[in-house]
């Protein structure tokens, strides 16, 4: 197959795993609230570990790839509400492990590598184009 | 064209000329030497290979890998158009195809169909240079 936009294998999926960051920086901030998951305890905070894969079509390049979706076992953030129906017996609620401005943070330079990506793949394709237009006249 | 008779009636002073080309730099220089027939069958067989690819003789024995070569590449190009609306299609039909992918099978496809359209007009333009020429 003819590959005439360099360089777009690795970037394809880097923009791939940034989408999932995203995915689960968004489920992070909608989730920050929930005390109470399927499993009967407050919401964990889950977090994203990049891998690079060496890709053997692309003779030794690398392309990145999200092994698995780790959950950050940090103690929950306990809360002083005893009207909650999920309060302990002393009125304590374990809210999720979250820190909204840390997912802002992720969130940011999250979609500013997603940026970057988006920027190769349009030099790269801007390139392609100026090379061909050397046969025109 | 027979690279031989070239070299023979290559003056020294161009023998800079063969530097790009190894093979033409060793048989230039056996030439000056007049040892050209010791020169052996490889180095014969490297200098009259480029010779071949740049010009097609018709009914030539390049012709035909020509063609090919033409041919694979509209195939390539046609794969790639199939495979850009493919994964379109799979996008708005909701699947789990990310834009992303979507947009760069398409750029790909475009920037395929570009490379054709470019030898396309290429091979043209030769073709009515040489159908110009004064008999």
């Amino acid at each position: 197959m003819l590959n005439l936009i360099p360089g777009i294998e690795s970037t394809s999926s880097a923009l791939n795993a940034e989408r999932i960051r995203m995915d689960v920086v968004s489920q992070n901030i909608s989730n920050a609230q929930v005390t109470k998951g399927p499993d009967g305890q407050p919401y964990q905070r889950q977090q994203v570990v990049f891998q690079t894969v060496l890709d053997s079509q692309l003779q030794g390049g690398a392309t990145v790839q999200i092994p698995t979706i780790s959950t950050d076992h940090r103690p929950p953030i306990l809360v002083y509400r005893p009207g909650h129906p999920d309060a302990d017996p002393r009125g304590m609620v374990a809210m999720p492990n979250i820190n909204i401005h840390e997912e802002m943070v992720d969130l940011i330079a999250s979609s500013r590598s997603f940026e970057a990506n988006l920027a190769v793949v349009k030099s790269a394709r801007s390139l392609a184009m100026q090379t061909l237009s050397i046969g025109k006249r | 064209m027979d690279p031989i008779s070239l070299i023979r009636q290559t003056p020294p002073g161009m023998q800079a000329l063969g530097a790009g080309n190894p093979a033409l730099q060793r048989a230039m220089d056996a030439a000056g030497q007049g040892t050209l027939e010791r020169i052996p069958e490889s180095v014969m067989q490297q200098l009259s290979r480029p010779a071949a690819g740049h010009i097609q003789g018709a009914g030539g024995p390049g012709t035909a890998s020509f063609e090919n070569m033409l041919g694979g590449l509209v195939k390539d190009v046609a794969a790639k158009q199939a495979q850009s609306s493919a994964t379109v299609n799979a996008l708005l039909a909701g699947k789990d195809v990310p834009l992303h992918q979507a947009m760069i099978a398409s750029e790909e496809a475009s920037v395929s169909f570009q490379l054709m359209v470019e030898v396309r007009n290429k091979l043209l333009e030769s073709y009515q240079e040489l159908m110009r020429m004064q008999v």
